[in-house]
């Protein structure tokens, strides 16, 4: 491949434990050098700035949704990242309606409010937590889990799906030749399919026969002809993509928006104080540490040229948004959290035909679950003992993040 | 002077402003109710989107409207004047709260007791030529005369009694309003000017939750009209009032609440001195708060005062736990704060 020779050093010595670790360095000088680069380590370009990442997310007509290699391992196909045209049309029209807005209007505050306060309740009077591991993920996973129709199966058992998947999702470095540099980076997510389709079996089974409100169930029914389901095969890859994104992104929205905060304490008073103003923080803390951070890629369908960069048909590049939302032109102090600046929308949820389609869903998930450990908790303080390490490339937030209180 | 036509653009509510009022004040004389706070320039509640039109910012202080807010039209409705017709969008939600809203207007009155209740403290009555129907809680304007200054006084009367309403003044020192009338001039049958009712803070409807009325000062007047009302109307479960004093000469009307006190047993009224042994409670009011209470969660709160003493109160209920969306504050910003908020200078009034 020509790419490969003409690559700088600096760029074809990155490592992927280098870019989990903190890959803000290596990408402020790819959007100021190289903003649509050929990237060794991984076999496939990756777009760093916002116009990049905007022109080729949102021209559809010229480029196509791709999963990555290591994701399309993860995940099989058809998932609902890697079709496109009439199959993608379908796989939308199955998982969109339950997440448009008027419809997650009628649902969300009964789904998640409760689910909130049990958990808060759970720890309140302890005086400390790990937010993480007690709050964020484990109601993240429990409303996608309960609107899916998997309450029978545990929050603790849904963590750990999406912890799984998400290994070998992000497992994406590769050899010289082009093949995975570590199989073995698959076993953990081949594990958890498995398990997975132990436990959905039995109960698509019994929706096939007993259709219900749930997410799954709509899935296997909605838009079939009478008596038919829809092909299990076609529906599980977007299984997959749910239970690790959809499952674990709000979560991380939540704990980025808290450690967001704790930088700036007295933007953290006035949040708690006044609520109102939790929708703008979690906003902000999306542009500053992207969920997904960098996961997603598009592949062209003509020889394009993007930000200087000749691109021949069939060129994959992966969209990092967690870099184009930290693009000094468009943000200023980009690295900064601050509730207080410019709305420049950003691009933490994507852009065009492939753009997220849990919005709105994620982010009243967000708000109602900040709603309720402020005003549960409004005395929370960062445990100043414990270091917040943030961690991820593919999808990126806090590992842990320790508060503590007085009870 | 000739009114422009401003319009709200959801509420589709439209209305007449001279070039000379303020929007805010526009509006709530037409009985359109928008949200605010002091008419000061200083909390921010009553920010408005210009959507079309142009505005004369007015004495919209640095602090509570950034520049950055001014270029993005916004402005603040109890600051700012039309210069044309416009179209406008309060950014604060207008919901049905179900609370009864009163129409501002203009009213006049002669003072009929005046009488010094405390140190720096004085009573002034004035009994009005009609009725101002108002919520407790509730503020009115009372105007310098013949200065063209107005300064907000809140009704410690309750809600009940609409022609005699019920002030509670502290001296500020150099204070135009205060040491330059109150306690200079103002004589029992002097006529004074008076606008209202404004502000939002207060109860009015039937709360769940038990409530700490937390006061420094004369922040006690809102908080006995609140107090005689809510009994009366039976509004909240149990209701504790505090109030702080450097020493007993700066506490007012503890019989009456003493009275009270006996009479109902969900009262429980708790002075608190600061700088004085005595037998009841010492130390700062809001440390005294922190003593009595383990755990704030489930309770409301309504704080009125000094600005310091505000926040202060504000972050014990925090660390008792009491949830941010349940305390509502009155903080009785001067224009000492004013200047600090940077409100140009000249025109402080
Ligand atoms: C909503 C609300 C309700 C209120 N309710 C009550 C109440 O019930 N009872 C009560 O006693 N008070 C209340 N107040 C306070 C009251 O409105 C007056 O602010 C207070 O009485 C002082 O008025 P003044 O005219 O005497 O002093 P001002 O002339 O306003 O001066 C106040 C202080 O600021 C200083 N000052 C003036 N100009 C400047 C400047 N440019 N730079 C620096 N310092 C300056 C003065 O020297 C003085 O110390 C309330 C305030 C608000 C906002
Ligand atoms: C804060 C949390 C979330 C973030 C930041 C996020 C972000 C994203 C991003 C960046 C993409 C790729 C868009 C692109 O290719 O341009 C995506 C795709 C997707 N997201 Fe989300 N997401 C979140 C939560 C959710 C939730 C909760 C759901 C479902 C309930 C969901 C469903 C989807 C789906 C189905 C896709 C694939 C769309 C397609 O390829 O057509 N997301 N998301
Ligand atoms: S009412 Fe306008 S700033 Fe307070």
């Amino acid at each position: 491949m020509t790419a490969v020779t003409e690559t700088p050093a600096w760029i074809a010595e990155i490592t992927m434990a280098e870019l989990e670790k903190d890959p803000y360095p290596f990408y402020e000088r790819l959007r100021k050098e190289a903003p649509v680069a050929f990237v060794p380590a991984l076999g496939l370009h990756i777009a760093s700035t916002r116009a990049a990442c905007q022109e080729i997310g949102s021209q559809s007509d010229i480029w196509d949704g791709v999963i990555s290699p290591a994701g399309g391992r993860t995940f099989g196909h058809p998932a609902v990242l890697n079709v496109n045209g009439p199959e993608h049309d379908e796989l939308r029209g199955m998982v969109d309606p339950a997440l448009q807005p008027s419809e997650v209007d009628r649902y969300v505050d009964r789904l998640v409010r409760p689910i909130a306060k049990r958990y808060v309740e759970a720890f309140e009077n302890d005086g400390h937590a790990d937010l993480v591991a007690q709050f964020c993920e484990p109601v993240s996973v429990r409303a996608l889990g309960d609107l899916m129709g998997l309450q029978s199966v545990s929050s603790d058992k849904l963590r750990e799906w999406f912890h799984k998947l998400n290994v070998s999702f992000t497992n994406a470095a590769v050899d010289e030749n082009g093949e995975f540099a570590n199989p073995d980076g698959f076993i953990p997510g081949d594990e958890a399919r498995a398990e997975i389709r132990a436990v959905l079996d039995p109960l698509l089974d019994k929706w096939t026969v007993e259709p219900d409100d749930s997410a799954l169930s709509h899935w296997l029914h909605d838009g079939m002809p009478e008596g038919q389901t829809r092909d299990r095969e076609k529906i599980y890859p977007t299984v997959f993509v749910f239970l690790l994104g959809a499952m674990q992104e709000p979560g991380h929205a939540m704990a980025s928006t808290i450690a967001g905060l704790w930088t700036r304490p007295d933007q953290f008073e006035r949040v708690v104080d006044d609520p109102k103003l939790i929708r703008r923080a979690i906003t902000e803390s999306l542009r500053w540490t992207s969920p997904i951070w960098s996961a997603v890629a598009r592949v062209n369908k003509v020889d394009t040229t993007v930000a200087g960069t000749f691109l021949p048909a069939g060129s994959v590049v992966m969209l990092s948004y967690g870099s184009a939302n930290h693009d000094a032109n468009a943000y200023d102090a980009p690295s900064d959290y601050d509730l207080d600046r410019a709305p420049v929308p950003h691009m933490a949820f994507g852009a065009g035909k492939h753009g997220c389609a849990g919005i709105y869903f994620a982010s009243e998930v967000c708000r109602i679950g900040l709603e309720e450990l402020f005003e549960s908790i409004p005395n929370l303080e960062r445990d100043e003992t414990k270091e917040i390490d943030f961690w991820g490339w593919g999808f990126r937030g806090p590992v842990e993040l320790h508060a503590n209180w007085e009870v | 002077m000739t009114g422009h036509t401003v319009r709200l653009q959801t509420l589709g509510k439209v209305t007449s402003c001279r070039g000379d009022q303020s929007l805010l004040d526009a509006y709530l004389r037409d009985n359109v109710w928008l949200p605010h706070g002091c008419t000061q320039g200083t909390c921010g509640s009553c920010k408005l989107r210009v959507l079309d039109g142009e505005v004369d910012h007015g004495n919209a202080p640095a602090f509570t409207l950034t520049p950055e807010e001014r270029e993005q039209g916004i402005t603040l409705a109890c600051q700012a004047t039309p210069r044309s017709d416009l179209l406008v969008e309060p950014l604060a939600e207008v919901s049905d709260d179900g609370v009864v809203r009163h129409p501002l207007r203009d009213l006049t009155g002669s003072v009929v007791v005046l009488e010094d209740i405390a140190r720096d403290t004085r009573r002034v009555v004035i009994e009005l030529t009609e009725a101002m129907p108002f919520n407790a809680g509730q503020y009115a304007e009372l105007e310098v005369p013949g200065s063209g200054v107005w300064r907000q006084y809140s009704m410690a009367n309750p809600p009940s009694e609409t022609h005699r309403l019920e002030f509670h003044v502290r001296r500020t020192p150099g204070g135009i309003a205060t040491d330059g009338w109150v306690f200079a001039s103002l004589a029992i049958g002097d006529t004074v000017d008076v606008r209202g009712p404004l502000g939002v803070f207060g109860i009015s409807r039937p709360q769940e939750e038990p409530a700490i009325l937390i006061a420094g000062g004369t922040g006690l007047a809102p908080m006995k009209s609140m107090v005689l009302h809510a009994l009366a109307e039976r509004l909240v479960p149990e209701l504790y009032l505090y109030h702080g004093g450097r020493t007993e000469a700066d506490l007012y009307d503890g019989d009456l609440f003493r009275a009270l006190e006996a009479e109902h047993p969900n009262f429980h009224y708790r002075p608190c001195l600061s700088e004085q042994q005595w037998d009841g409670a010492t130390g700062m009011v809001t440390d005294v708060v922190l003593e009595d209470f383990e755990s704030c969660k489930g309770m409301s709160a309504y704080l009125c005062g000094p600005p310091a003493m505000v926040e202060a109160a504000g972050k014990v209920l925090k660390r008792r736990r009491m949830a941010p969306r349940l305390v509502f504050k009155e903080e009785f910003t001067d224009a000492a704060d004013l200047a600090a908020a940077g409100a140009p200078l000249a025109t402080a009034s």
